[in-house]
């Protein structure tokens, strides 16, 4: 802190040394190499500059003493020239368009040729009029490296995202939102709802360019939560000159993308045929069969097919209305859209309004101002999921095709007892509300000011504001609300989250001619979160299905308010030194003081360093013309991860275990007053290789991260009292490698066409965990040199042709086979929930006015475990409840031949409990984008009087091959890959409309 | 100079200001809904929400809430499960449980939690010790002692069969590394006798039915004897609560309105001890009525007709197993837990009556004529048909009334145990599930793999078989 305020002191005195004199004014014009003007570059003297009008032209004050000019502008070589008189023409020549390229990284913006990190971009063309709900799923395939799963097809689900492995084993493994500069709260805030995605609110539309960090270059200025990557969202601005309106619409609907025969749920005669056989087996006698069988429905006549009753085929549409322009002082970017999309199961939809407003004014040459604000509102409904009995898609594989929905009179069928004690989610989507509706702004208001040339501060607010309201109704008649004679609830979860930023950047040349330039920025900056958290819930409702709000109940039962806060202050600084644009060094440091963290360790420092050689400017390469570019970067560095709970270190008695309504007291968290960050240490090497004339780029990076002092949920015996406890413990490893390829194989005047590869590959190794034990984790295991998210499951040896019972391996050499569920000890590694190899190929056809692109993602390597299918596929398990197509492959006779075991009512054996019977291999590759476009060909555009038009088709994941034919599902299940019954996964066919105007 | 305008340098200031409002109090935040365990223990009120918290985690789905009383009938001949069901407990009702089974690792985990909670209030101390301090603390052993009897009958051997047998991990004082081994089962006991002895001595005020008192802890412990086979020290203790708990028997008039009130009382009338839910604490779809009201979506498990057969035309008791209808077949349900809405029906824990029934089993082999007389106190009261048996017959008979009376409370299974007698099971269960003698393994429960995973001291001692 010392430092900073020494750097502020000195950079005050530096600004005192410039002294006023005498001026000139000096006019010119500025234009490109073909001679059309430029606007809007940006001409510098002395302490005074300005920019140019729309006619190229500059007029500028200047004091005498002031000898030469620099003009600068975004694509074009700068350009310094001395002052020949009072006017001045100037051609500026265009630089290398990759190379000048503008990134946008941690507090501020680099020239690629000056990273020393590995940073991805996405730009707006391939963000935009995407049939997704939130812009984190768009990122699927673009990025290599970033994995980004979905769990559900419900329209605005929470979405899963890793970048370069899981770095954490118990906190967050979710990378830091950076939006405008705000580090947002992002990810599901329901309490209530099935699911959420605090991104949901934000239209994809209106960002720019979204900047993945990767490496501890680019990432450890973002100190204590960069650990898991950072991404940099920045949003549209717009740009002086004439106004431009455009507008975007795409329309079209979405159906089921992944639908496997094998697991399609049986129909009345195939599931009573095989209900009479399980009796039998059971050794029921005949009576009580019939009996059964007749409770089952088996003689109802009916035969209804529950999963066509609850899917469908789903409208979705968004509309997108964008207007910006301005002066040289000012300019504007405004935008509204609307997108509605409804997912692929009975009441699962999404309806989103957003708008956007950015301001940015000149107030004079040194200061400017930047007024943005982000608003989008989201009402949502999403159907129950997993195990719920409210649960549409359970319901379909459940629920007995021998009742139908409805009663012959046309009325919803609430017969418990035929519905398994299960719900009618047909009646339920009907009378049953469950709603969210989500608003969120995000803005900020920022200064910055150039004190001098080469010096400038800046300072800004931003805030980020999200309200949940969610409200549920079950009924009095029948379901989740019959017990209680009806209940209704509402939620209110308010997030508040504000950051005040304060940074100084110098750049300065260390040597007279210019060879050695300096990049430096400190900082301060502070932030707050607020959350507040209101329920409520009644019961005892009137018997109708009318009154659907709290205010109708006459059992109040849930009364409750709370907030939970978190608070980070931190000082960093960062640079780089670039030697004739050869040799960049960089360097960053960050102090950050946390709330969440105990009292012995509240501030962690976090580091880095990089280096990288652009070989291609070296003068040696000078006259070799194959190469464009060719650079080698290296990074190393400290970051941290504290996606933890607010007061996860505090030890604490918590309250609300109430007995007979009055207050009661439970232990809550074990605490530990030296908990802090995880530390997560990022070596990084990579190679940025272009050539024949940037006709084909390549990127590759090796990088090899270790996550120490983990904050690990520590087991604990529970007769203890506990389950587990955080504690910093444990050390973990990502190892791989990202290729990232870019090739124009063909370009002529009419046709082009562009490949785009990527691929990334990564090896997780658990180094060590307290006292070197397992630790268990549901059907995986945390072990020592493995890979987390490993299966740990017994190992299913196949049917006994001799009896059909279920055969297990007893031990892990895997030869003697039992047919009793064999012990824990037999238990062995079966494969991971996360992909060896993932990434995208996409291929871009451009003829004349018509594009062509197809894009496949392909995920390779892991193993998907089905959750439920010890229900429908556990040999007669759960016997009450419809089974699959597959388990009509049951042993039926001796010396037959099958994997799945004689069918027994009430269960065969321990079938239906865990093992490798009921795990796949997850292998798939999906065509994630097909899309046919064409634009207007300017000769008809003028006659129109419209600036762009371009009409497509496009079809969003339309096709999905899976490796292992017995996937249940759709095989993108999360980072868990275990299904839970979630809203299906949706294939998307739309057309759309862009117009410029 | 001229040129560097004043708000350059508000600025700079305010950027210097953050320095300074970078206070120490910034960075500082407690949880707003919780205190730390020295302060939410430091007083007597204090002493008495905590004692409160340990009463409500009984109510734990896998404790008292309804594993408990659910399986005690499930794995004997009481209860089975209905064809048309939810499949909740079909493995205890065909003993497939293993290593992973939720309910039986919620079950060790719930127990040891309320241990927890009873031994922060044991061990906190509160100066001055006043009455009140001792009657939570009297409260708390009992509590204690109650969860130790449940762990200790279901995971281990029968004291009866074997003292000397791997008990469970004995915890009286919090330490969250802690990875302790299983203490012998006569260790269990000695333990929960003492805890008894001072819950006993300490506690002096009767609350009410969801509560410990003085003569409900008497009461347990006399269960704790009798399951012990220390019929002296159990018949002692049974006449303790008999003669000086002040409690009231239930009669032939007032059976049918007990078992259908589910709210909890102050009357002394048969209770000596039941875990509540009340309107707003409660398990909803997981409470124990749930599984067998028929009122419900689930009503899962029935009465057996081996034990419906075993009740006189004439005894009220019958009334609580109404004849209906399920799956096409007419079956006897179980309507002890009638209430599944609102204030659910509460996890009867002890009775007046079983001190009868403990009483009668206890003097059996010294006095049968005080044992017949215990015995029909309770026959007389059910207009059920008095008993004249003499011998081993008088015995059986004993053991058969506890059946009848105790019912669905989850006694019977614990019986099965202590005696040491064979589950045989009629035509109402599983070809496969109808015998389970002494010998077969699965009569202990396996230890939680969640256990054996975290705790590497008593990964070794898992019951044989699994």
């Amino acid at each position: 802190m010392r430092k900073f305020l020494f750097l502020v002191a000195s950079f005050a005195m530096l600004t005192m040394a410039s002294f006023a004199q005498g001026n000139r004014t000096v006019k010119g014009k500025v234009s490109d190499s073909q001679g059309n003007p430029l606007s809007g570059v940006s001409v510098r003297g002395g302490n005074a500059g300005t920019s140019t009008d729309a006619s190229g032209s500059f007029s500028l004050s200047l004091p005498a003493s002031v000898k030469s000019l620099s003009f600068s502008s975004v694509g074009f070589s700068t350009l310094s020239k001395s002052i020949s008189g009072n006017a001045m023409d100037v051609k500026m020549t265009q630089e290398n368009a990759a190379l000048s390229e503008v990134v946008v990284v941690g507090y501020g913006t680099q020239k690629r040729s000056d990273l020393t990190g590995a940073v991805a971009t996405v730009k707006a063309p391939d963000i935009e009029n995407k049939p997704f709900s939130s812009v984190d799923k768009i990122l699927q395939g673009q990025v290599a490296g970033l994995q980004s799963v979905a769990s559900s097809g419900q329209p605005g689900a929470n979405q899963a995202i890793l970048i370069r492995g899981a770095s954490s084993i118990s906190a967050s493994t979710s990378p830091l939102w950076v939006v405008d500069g705000i580090p947002l709260n992002t990810g599901d805030a329901a309490r209530l709802q099935t699911t959420s995605n605090l991104l949901s609110t934000l239209n994809p539309n209106d960002i720019e360019s979204i900047t993945v960090l990767k490496d501890a270059a680019s990432q450890s200025i973002y100190g204590s939560r960069a650990a898991n990557g950072v991404i940099v969202v920045t949003t549209k601005k717009g740009k002086a000159g004439k106004t431009r309106v455009r507008f975007d619409s795409e329309v079209g609907s979405s159906d089921i993308a992944y639908f496997n025969e094998m697991y399609r749920p049986l129909n009345a005669p195939e599931y009573v045929a095989l209900t009479k056989e399980g009796l039998v087996n059971a050794g029921y006698t005949q009576a009580n069969i019939d009996a059964t069988i007749a409770g089952l429905g088996g003689t109802s006549g009916v035969d209804f097919n529950w999963l066509d009753a609850i899917s469908k085929t789903s409208p979705q549409q968004q509309y997108n209305v964008t207007m910006d322009g301005g002066n040289e002082k000012t300019t504007f970017y405004l935008s509204g859209g609307q997108f509605a999309q409804d997912g692929t199961t009975l009441n699962s939809k999404l309806k989103r309004y957003s708008g956007n407003i950015r301001l940015t004014h000149k107030l004079n040459d040194r200061l400017n101002i930047n007024f943005n604000l982000n608003g989008g509102n989201v009402s949502q409904r999403a159907p129950l999921a997993g195990g719920s009995f409210g649960n549409p898609v359970l319901s379909a594989y459940f629920l007995r095709p021998t009742h139908s929905a409805y009663n012959p009179d046309g009325s919803f069928n609430l017969v418990s007892t035929q519905l398994g004690g299960l719900h009618n989610t047909i009646a339920l989507s009907e009378i049953d509300k469950r709603y969210l509706r989500q608003f969120s702004l995000r803005g900020s208001l920022s200064a910055d000011y150039r004190i001098l040339d080469n010096l400038k501060f800046k300072t800004a607010y931003g805030s980020d504001y999200n309200v949940l309201e969610e409200d549920q109704y079950n009924n009095p008649l029948h379901g989740d609300g019959a017990a209680s004679n009806g209940r209704a609830y509402s939620y209110y979860t308010r997030y508040f989250n504000w950051v005040w930023t304060n940074t100084l950047d110098w750049n300065q040349s260390l040597l007279k001619n210019g060879d050695l330039m300096l990049n430096a920025q400190v900082g301060y900056e502070s932030q707050e979160s607020q959350g507040y958290f209101g329920s409520l819930q009644n019961q005892q409702f009137p018997p109708t299905l009318a009154l659907t709000w709290p205010a109708s109940g006459a059992s109040p039962t849930t009364a409750s308010a709370s907030i939970s806060e978190y608070t980070f202050t931190s000082t960093f600084a960062s640079g780089n030194l670039n030697y004739k644009n050869r040799y960049v060094v960089s360097g960053s440091f960050r102090r950050d003081g946390s709330s969440r963290f105990g009292p012995k360790n509240k501030y962690g420092n976090f580091w880095s360093v990089g280096g990288s050689w652009n070989v291609d400017n070296e003068a040696f390469m000078q006259n070799v013309k194959l190469i464009s570019q060719l650079k080698l970067r290296g990074s190393y560095g400290v970051n941290g991860n504290a996606g933890i709970g607010n007061y996860d270190w505090a030890p604490s008695y918590g309250y609300g275990a109430n007995y007979n309504q009055q207050p009661g007291s439970a232990p809550g968290n074990v605490g530990d007053s030296s908990l802090t960050w995880e530390l997560n240490k990022p070596l990084d090497l990579g190679l940025d290789v272009s050539i024949l004339n940037n006709r084909v780029n390549v990127s590759f990076d090796w990088y090899k991260r270790t996550s120490e002092d983990l904050l690990l949920g520590v087991q604990l015996s529970r007769t203890t009292g506990f389950s587990s406890t955080t504690r910093n413990t444990g050390s973990m490893s990502n190892k791989g490698v990202e290729i990232t390829l870019n090739i124009v194989p063909v370009k002529t005047k009419d046709f082009t066409w562009t490949v785009d590869f990527n691929f990334a590959a990564n090896k997780n190794k658990i180094l060590s965990l307290p006292n070197g034990a397992d630790i268990a984790s549901g059907n995986q295991i945390i072990r020592q040199g493995q890979s987390l998210y490993s299966y740990f499951l017994r190992n299913y040896a196949g049917v006994d042709p001799a009896n059909g019972d279920p055969l297990w391996y007893a031990d892990t050499t895997l030869k003697a086979k039992t047919n009793v569920y064999p012990g824990a000890i037999s238990r062995t590694i079966s494969g991971n929930s996360l992909p060896k190899y993932f990434g995208s190929f996409t291929n871009t056809f451009n003829y004349k006015g018509f594009s062509l692109e197809f894009q496949l993602y392909y995920n390779l390597g892991n193993y998907l475990y089905d959750s439920w299918g010890s229900y429908y596929l556990g040999s007669g398990f759960g016997g009450t409840y419809n089974k699959v197509q597959r388990q009509l492959d049951r042993w039926t006779a001796a010396g037959q031949v099958t994997d799945v075991p004689k069918y027994v009512y009430g269960g065969n054996k321990s079938f239906q409990s865990a093992s490798t019977f009921y795990l796949v291999k997850g292998d798939f590759v999906r065509l994630r984008n097909l899309q046919l476009g064409y634009s207007l060909p300017k000769s008809v555009l003028s006659k129109l009087k419209i600036g762009n038009a371009f009409f497509y088709t496009r079809g969003a994941n339309l096709y999905t091959w899976v490796k292992d034919k017995k996937m249940p599902f759709d095989p993108e299940q999360g980072t868990g890959s275990a299904t839970n019954l979630n809203v299906f996964i949706p294939k998307t066919v739309t057309v759309g409309l862009n117009v410029t105007f | 100079m001229n040129q560097i305008k004043k708000p350059i340098w508000i600025l700079l200031l305010a950027g210097v200001a953050t320095f300074s409002s970078c206070k120490k109090e910034f960075l500082e935040l407690n949880s707003p809904t919780s205190l730390v365990p020295a302060i939410a223990l430091g007083k007597e009120a204090d002493l008495l929400v905590a004692l409160r918290g340990a009463y409500a985690s009984l109510r734990n789905v896998d404790h008292m809430g309804r594993t408990v009383p659910m399986i005690g009938d499930i794995m004997a001949d009481n209860a089975y499960q209905s064809t048309l069901n939810t499949n909740r407990y079909t493995l205890f009702n065909n003993y497939t449980y293993n290593t992973l089974d939720g309910n039986v690792a919620g079950l060790w985990s719930a127990a040891y939690n309320t241990i927890l909670r009873c031994n922060n209030v044991i061990n906190a101390s509160i100066t001055p010790n006043t009455a009140n301090v001792d009657q939570y603390k009297g409260e708390a052993y009992a509590v204690r002692a109650l969860c130790y009897f449940n762990l200790v009958r279901y995971f281990s051997k029968p004291f009866s069969e074997d003292p000397n047998a791997l008990g469970v991990p004995i915890v009286t004082t919090y330490n969250p590394d802690d990875k302790p081994t299983r203490a012998k089962v006569s260790d269990v006991y000695n333990l929960m006798i003492a805890d008894l002895e001072k819950a006993y001595s300490l506690m002096t005020k009767y609350t009410n039915s969801s509560q410990f008192s003085k003569y409900a802890a008497k009461g347990l412990q006399a269960k704790v004897y009798l399951t012990k086979g220390d019929n002296a020290n159990a018949l002692t203790a049974a006449l303790d609560v008999i003669n000086n708990g002040g409690f009231t028997a239930l009669t032939a008039a007032t059976h049918a309105s007990y078992w259908a009130n589910s709210t909890v009382t102050t009357s002394k009338l048969e209770t000596l001890m039941e875990v509540s839910s009340d309107a707003t604490a409660n398990l909803a779809f997981d409470a124990l009525s749930y599984l067998y009201s028929q009122a419900g979506n689930y009503g899962d498990y029935l009465a057996t007709d081996d034990l419906i057969s075993k009740y006189a035309a004439t005894d009220v008791r019958l009334g609580l197993y109404p004849r209906v209808t399920r799956s096409g077949v007419q079956v006897f349900s179980v309507n002890k837990y009638p209430v599944i809405s609102g204030d659910y029906s509460d996890t009867k824990v002890l009775r007046l009556s079983e001190m009868y029934l403990i009483a009668a089993e206890a003097s059996v082999s010294t006095n049968e004529t005080n044992a017949k007389t215990y015995l029909n106190f309770i026959t007389s009261r059910r207009n059920a048909t008095a008993i004249t048996s003499t011998g081993a017959t008088l015995r059986n008979d004993i053991i058969q009334e506890r059946r009848k009376e105790l019912a669905f409370e989850g006694d019977r299974y614990m019986d099965m145990l202590r005696l040491k007698v064979d589950v045989v099971r009629g035509a109402n269960y599983p070809v496969a599930a109808r015998s389970f003698p002494v010998s077969n393994f699965r009569r202990q429960l396996p230890l939680p793999q969640s256990e054996l995973d975290a705790n590497a001291n008593i990964r070794s001692q898992q019951n044989p078989g699994y």
